[in-house]
């Protein structure tokens, strides 16, 4: 079966977990047994019928109403499995909600259409980290549409005014737009009857198009990231991860140094194969030895970019100036960073260039890392799995950045 | 129930083990003998070319089921195994909670402690549990095998091996994103061996294995793995409707996981 990881996003009680439980009870994809167990909680507390309770499992996420870890749920629609990945809206959980949103190939962001809640800065701020997680389509589902009796001109007005922040922050994937109420189940896998205005497709539908979308690198020459030695003693035998192109018998060259080798067998899942394209983990059995493997990369022909110092879109969680110490986790491999130039701050909640000269926790910028030492890298829009990074203060999460 | 791609799970997996595997002075693994810690042996065998390069731990709390033994000892042979036995108490009151939280872990504590393991593979999978689901791939536990849910570490892309701060050890999970069907589906596309008791006799048979106090059987025709995977598919009752402690209270699984609980 085809799967699809579908991140929710958007600010808190906005509704993420109500719809993904919503998603499920349509799709008859709960067991029963599940939601009769919310549905006890519910009554316990005192309140309706919460089906944000299916996912929200934790004693603290029940009783205070909100999501605090990221959680996945797995719902079936016309053939395809949408692993549903549902996320913390709450601004201080936002390394959950990157750690959830990092798997997901299609975002659902839910923007509540009550008049006091509308488009918050969390809800764009979640757009903008999401495009740097590697999501290429989004859907906006403008929820809540029951508390302002399923009105056109309430949609509307959300609808031009996301589209101008999708603008600004230069948004090339594909955007959808879906008025729903997620806990009446309105739009979600019938076409709403209460807002006979809406011409588009249900929100299910919307997803199972996009699920036939699947963005390839732009590189097609082999890329493969190495992993390790499968065994320490054996510096023989190493593990890669193929990013692009195929790897195959032969010589290989391995970077930043550019060392050949030879490669004299292949073996993928336990099984000797002639090659290893994009998405397996191939054990390398090599002529000769390597003095260090973690975080090279192998390629075949073409080079990969070999550099320093790197510069990249940052979302940073942490206050981050010139004089910041900070640690890049890149390739598998952790690099102290012996210089941090900031070269541009951007409100990350509007997507616009901001004077300073320091970037302040839930904000972006672009800035030039010196890495200290040589490594292979692509940009970020040419192949993802070379281009992205994480980056640390000490052992505390710091943010994401993507090579420019 | 939703079926997924093998290739890709398997995949996953094995990167998930040697990342383990590189990042770990001192891994070991838990095994029950139950179907997905073997499944998981099986893809270790497959990422280590052949052997497993871990110790395996069984903790027994002696009331295990004798097939279990049987097949522990059968496949220990087959494979090679470098199997440690951790025996745990029973203690009076020996059902739920108390047996699988407190007597199992505390076993599990003094193992760890005796060999110094850094890590630890466990076979959980985030269909089973509200609170497994939240589980990341690489989990940190403190000194006292506490697990800080409220504050997890930012895990992003297959970057498993980020910043783990703690004084105790790391549990791996290399088949979190595994459903109950495909590790069936596994089983029999690798033909792994499994436990007998899995399938009926006299109408019903065991969908998830614990010792012989804390887990009942479940009604069941199914008498081959196909039986097994035909009737997941259309089942609505979760795997661990047979597993006491699961039902005690609320919130149990989420304290048993916190104080050290698999």
């Amino acid at each position: 079966m085809l799967v699809r990881n579908v991140t929710m996003q958007g600010h808190k009680d906005h509704g993420k977990s109500t719809l993904i439980g919503s998603i499920l009870m349509l799709t008859n994809s709960v067991s029963q047994a599940r939601i009769e167990e919310a549905k006890k909680y519910s009554q316990k507390l005192g309140k309706p019928f919460e089906p944000a309770f299916i996912l929200d499992s934790f004693e603290e996420e029940r009783e205070g109403g909100l999501t605090i870890d990221t959680t996945r749920a797995e719902a079936s629609y016309k053939g395809v499995a949408f692993e549903l990945i549902d996320v913390p809206g709450h601004e201080e959980l936002i390394k959950n909600m990157m750690s959830g949103a990092s798997f997901a190939d299609i975002a659902i962001l839910l923007v509540s259409a009550k008049p006091d809640e509308g488009i918050r800065d969390q809800t764009k701020r979640h757009v903008f980290v999401a495009r740097m997680l590697g999501i290429n389509s989004i859907i906006v589902a403008i929820n809540k549409m029951d508390s302002v009796e399923y009105k056109k001109e309430v949609y509307d007005k959300l609808v031009n005014e996301i589209n101008s922040f999708f603008k600004n922050i230069n948004f090339s994937g594909s955007v959808r737009f879906v008025p729903i109420s997620a806990y009446n189940g309105e739009n979600i896998k019938e076409k709403s009857e209460k807002m006979g205005w809406y011409k588009g497709k249900p929100l299910l539908e919307e997803l199972f198009f996009l699920s036939k979308k699947k963005d390839k690198p732009k590189i097609k020459d082999l890329r493969a990231v190495v992993q390790g030695f499968i065994e320490e003693e054996n510096k023989k035998l190493i593990s890669a991860r193929v990013l692009s192109g195929c790897l195959r018998k032969g010589t290989i060259s391995v970077y930043p140094n550019g060392i050949k080798r030879k490669a004299l067998n292949l073996i993928v899942n336990g099984k000797k194969v002639a090659k290893a394209c994009e998405n397996d983990t191939v054990a390398i059995e090599l002529d000769a030895p390597l003095n260090e493997a973690r975080g090279l990369v192998i390629s075949s022909s073409s080079k990969p970019i070999i550099t320093k110092k790197i510069n990249a879109l940052v979302f940073s969680t942490i206050k981050l100036g010139n004089n910041s110490k900070i640690s890049i986790r890149l390739l598998g491999k952790e690099f102290a960073a012996k210089k941090l130039s900031i070269n541009e701050v951007i409100d990350a909640s509007n997507g616009l260039h901001k004077k300073g000269n320091f970037i302040k926790p839930l904000d972006a910028g672009r800035v030039a890392i010196d890495l200290g030492d040589y490594v292979a890298v692509e940009k970020y829009s040419e192949l993802k799995g070379m281009g992205r990074f994480t980056f640390y203060s000490g052992s505390k999460f710091g943010g994401v950045g993507i090579i420019e | 129930m939703i079926e997924q791609n093998l290739k890709e799970l398997e995949e996953r997996s094995i990167f998930i083990l040697r990342e383990a595997k590189s990042k770990f002075k001192n891994v070991a693994a838990l095994w029950s003998m139950g179907k997905d810690s073997t499944t998981m042996l099986a893809l270790a065998r497959k990422a280590f070319l052949g052997k497993v390069p871990f110790p395996v731990i069984h903790i027994d709390n002696g009331i295990d089921f004798p097939e279990t033994y049987k097949f522990r000892d059968d496949l220990t042979k087959k494979w090679n195994l470098d199997l440690i036995v951790a025996k745990s108490e029973i203690k009076p009151e020996i059902s739920g909670f108390s047996c699988c939280g407190s007597n199992k872990t505390e076993a599990l504590k003094k193992i760890m402690k005796e060999y110094k393991f850094d890590a630890l593979i466990v076979s959980i999978r985030r269909d089973e549990h509200g609170i497994r689901a939240k589980e990341r791939v690489f989990s940190a536990r403190d000194k006292n095998f506490r697990w800080n849910y409220k504050n997890q570490a930012a895990e992003l892309w297959d970057d498993y091996s980020s910043k783990i701060d703690t004084a105790g050890h790391v549990r791996v999970h290399p088949l979190l994103d595994w459903n109950e069907i495909d590790i069936w589906r596994y089983i029999k596309k690798e033909r792994i061996p499994v436990n007998p008791l899995y399938f009926s006799r006299n109408g019903f048979r065991y969908r998830s294995l614990g010792c012989t106090h804390c887990t009942v059987p479940v009604k069941s025709n199914a008498k081959t793995i196909d039986d097994i995977i035909k009737e997941l598919k259309n089942t609505d009752t979760e795997e661990r409707a047979g597993r006491e402690q699961d039902k005690e209270k609320e919130y149990v699984m989420q304290k048993l996981r916190a104080f050290g609980y698999m």
